[in-house]
């Protein structure tokens, strides 16, 4: 975790704090001063936050913000600790929809997040990705960006290979049967980490379950649906179909995610199965490669393509803020143009907002294209009712690459799961 | 002449042969109990009461977030026997446990020998075998994770001698990869029970050895009948800290595999985190701990009972 606190703030805070307790109260405390000037945050976007603060701290003069940024395991550990203790910031990541441990309904149902409905841009959030910030129908969640999951293609070891990215199932069997008779496998697929087994399912459910059904999460919930009776069991297995022919590199649950990075960037694959955001991660291992963003074909129809396409981690402030009106001020200017810009442009990710004037990135242009056309479902996992069906998911899909289980039986237990509910 | 202290005074002047006053003797031999009321105060205060207050979470089903929860008695430990992700943490936890206690104690025994013979460069190798028991057990994990990788440094080493067949997918496939973490513990605490069984081989007197070697006794029965029964206190706390340390084991199985592929090498410490804090299942979790806290407890006291009266006898 990297913290940055000046070393004259501690001497402020208490400055502060005694400050209020002599004037009877801290709320007369802070008006009395004119407001305090100190906002506290804590971010899982790393590398990318660093620079909206800056912004801000900039657009206001004399706030300073303390803040720490972490990864998303430890995030969830420490918020968790800090809201149920009453030390949580003012201001925190808070991820879309339910299924993580720091997700908006998780979070907003005890009441820990500020109602942000009344806020202006929560009127202007498109409904996908409104469905994942609001609970009860009250908006908690500044969604700044979204992301997708589609092939992330290696330009350079394309045009050696002499092939060109499939755009249907047909197509991308050849392309990875093409692929590996040129001693480069067609993807990269580093299910070592558990979380990165889903990304492909996650690419053909898009096309297989929700082309058909977009109804289909309102299905499920109404208990009208399950994963093993719907086209899930397709999807995976077109999953288990990509995996025989050869369209991974050899021992992917061997492979870490940092490890597929790896082969993707120099050229040992043709290309990655991932979010957008690893081209970010990409380019820092090749900065000479040029890397674009395509949709995973699951039909014989290029029209028919889907792309899980969500809402990324957002901010949402603290019910309970020491310093409730410079959190709104924060949140609104991540929300605005000039916030939402810089946090994007950073995360190689999409704007949430339309008409912030963003010029997206070539890489992007199919992914900006799918969500303009409205042809993106959100990420399965984001409309699950606990966190479970997700984990039984991941390991599942490693025990079905192990052999040690099969489909029908982790779609069952996800089922099952899935029933138990909230 | 030195005299015995009494021996000069005239018998009427002697005291009377009786013990000197028994709180006296009590005060020399234990310090008054309320020496230690401030660290005790402190460690009630920092370590009792908030374990045993986390103890009653154990029979809730709280999230961990959620300011209402409800008391549930019994319930997760019911739940914990239904599901077979925690049986089989169990058996993984006590198949290490029990592996790394008798791989790393037999390695150390025999490297503590070695190291104990009169080698040359006996004190340069004692320094290698025991540094990798001072590097940090998430650094190692990390270094391993990479060497263990299909393409890392143990699969390429296996291919330049020529057992291709013998190159695995050592950290992603569930029949290997509990038995390569097995042996990344083993490779780093080995050294580190070497240096305990060493202070008891250097605690062995030489004049003991040379009597048995002039009797008559060769090297295996000089190691069996003389120098196995002064190793005993050493080999008790070899294996106390071993079955404990393998019990408890956490960070080097999250760092290698995450407890995968699937839950193929999950112990009861990974699964209580990913409880807690992927699931949000704290009751469940503490109550997973407490498990966990009394499987310790009884362990490592039988291995105690049984170990102190081997002791006794060896001695």
């Amino acid at each position: 975790m990297k913290t940055r606190i000046p070393t004259v703030l501690p001497a402020v805070v208490t400055a502060g704090a005694l400050l209020a307790a002599c004037s009877g109260g801290t709320e007369a405390g802070d008006s009395g001063g004119g407001g305090s000037k100190t906002l506290t945050l804590a971010s899982v976007d790393q590398g990318s936050v660093e620079d909206v603060v800056k912004a801000f701290e900039k657009a206001n003069p004399g706030v300073k913000v303390r803040y720490t940024t972490s990864g998303a395991d430890q995030y969830q550990q420490q918020i968790r600790t800090q809201l149920s203790s009453g030390t949580a910031p003012d201001v925190m990541s808070v991820w879309p929809g339910n299924g993580n441990p720091g997700a908006t309904y998780v979070l907003a149902k005890p009441g820990y997040l500020r109602d942000l409905s009344d806020q202006p841009w929560a009127a202007k959030m498109p409904d996908a990705i409104k469905s994942v910030a609001q609970y009860e129908g009250k908006t908690y969640n500044a969604i700044f960006g979204q992301n997708g999951i589609g092939a992330v293609y290696n330009q350079q070891a394309l045009e050696k290979a002499g092939l060109t990215p499939p755009d249907t199932w047909k197509d991308l069997l050849e392309f990875c049967r093409a692929a590996k008779a040129k001693g480069t496998p067609a993807f990269a697929l580093g299910n070592q980490d558990n979380w990165v087994t889903q990304l492909v399912q996650y690419a053909l459910v898009a096309t297989t379950v929700y082309g058909d059904d977009r109804d289909f999460d309102k299905k499920m919930q109404a208990g009208q649906a399950t994963f093993a009776q719907s086209p899930w069991t397709t999807a995976l297995d077109k999953y288990l179909t990509m995996e025989r022919t050869g369209c991974f590199q050899k021992n992917p649950l061997g492979t870490n995610y940092e490890a597929s990075q790896g082969l993707a960037a120099t050229g040992k694959t043709l290309g990655i199965v991932q979010g957008n955001w690893v081209i970010a991660l990409l380019k820092g291992k090749n900065p000479k490669g040029t890397f674009t963003f395509k949709a995973l074909p699951a039909t014989d129809d290029p029209s028919a393509t889907i792309v899980p396409a969500a809402a990324g981690a957002g901010y949402g402030v603290n019910a309970k803020a020491k310093n409730k009106d410079l959190a709104l001020k924060f949140v609104n200017f991540v929300m605005s143009p000039e916030g939402m810009n810089l946090f994007v442009k950073k995360q190689g990710g999409l704007p949430s907002l339309p008409d912030t004037g963003y010029a997206v990135d070539p890489s992007l242009t199919e992914l900006s294209k799918f969500i303009t056309e409205d042809r993106t479902v959100p990420f399965m996992d984001q409309l699950w009712p606990n966190p479970k069906v997700q984990q039984t998911m991941l390991s599942g899909l490693q025990e079905i690459f192990s052999d040690q289980s099969t489909p029908e039986k982790v779609l069952k237990e996800m089922d099952a799961d899935y029933k138990a509910g909230s | 002449m030195t005299l015995a202290p009494n021996e000069h005074l005239p018998d009427q002047d002697r005291p009377p042969d009786v013990e000197p006053p028994p709180r006296v003797r009590r005060a020399r031999a234990m310090p008054p109990w309320w020496f230690a009321l401030p660290a005790l105060v402190l460690f009630a205060f920092v370590v009792l009461v908030p374990s045993i207050r986390g103890v009653y979470y154990a029979f809730t089903d709280w999230d961990g977030l959620d300011p209402s929860f409800s008391f549930v008695g019994l319930d997760n430990f019911a739940d914990m026997v239904r599901d077979p992700d925690a049986v089989q943490a169990i058996r993984h936890t006590l198949l290490i446990a029990v592996s790394i206690t008798v791989i790393q104690n037999a390695l150390g025994l025999l490297l503590a020998l070695g190291v104990n013979s009169a080698i040359k460069s006996r004190n340069l190798l004692r320094v290698f075998l025991f540094a990798p028991a001072v590097i940090t057990p998430i650094v190692t994990a990390y270094l391993w994770r990479n060497l263990l990788s299909p393409d890392g440094a143990v699969n390429s080493l296996l291919g330049a001698v020529g057992l291709d067949g013998w190159r695995q997918d050592w950290l992603g496939s569930p029949q290997v990869a509990l038995w390569s973490v097995v042996g990344v513990i083993v490779w780093q605490f080995a050294g580190y029970s070497m240096v305990i069984f060493l202070a008891g081989l250097q605690s062995v007197p030489k004049e003991v050895h040379e009597a048995a070697a002039i009797d008559g006794a060769g090297p295996v029965r000089r190691f069996w009948s003389v120098t196995r029964p002064l190793l005993a206190p050493a080999l008790t706390i070899n294996l106390m800290l071993s079955i404990i340390g393998g019990i408890k084991l956490f960070d080097q199985v999250y760092a290698l595999t995450g407890g995968g592929p699937g839950h193929a090498t999950d112990t009861i410490s990974t699964l209580i985190y990913k409880d807690a804090f992927t699931l949000g299942e704290f009751g469940y979790s503490i109550a997973l701990a407490v498990v966990l806290t009394i499987i310790v407890a009884v362990v490592s006291a039988g291995q105690y009972l049984v170990l102190s009266r081997n002791e006794r006898a060896a001695s």
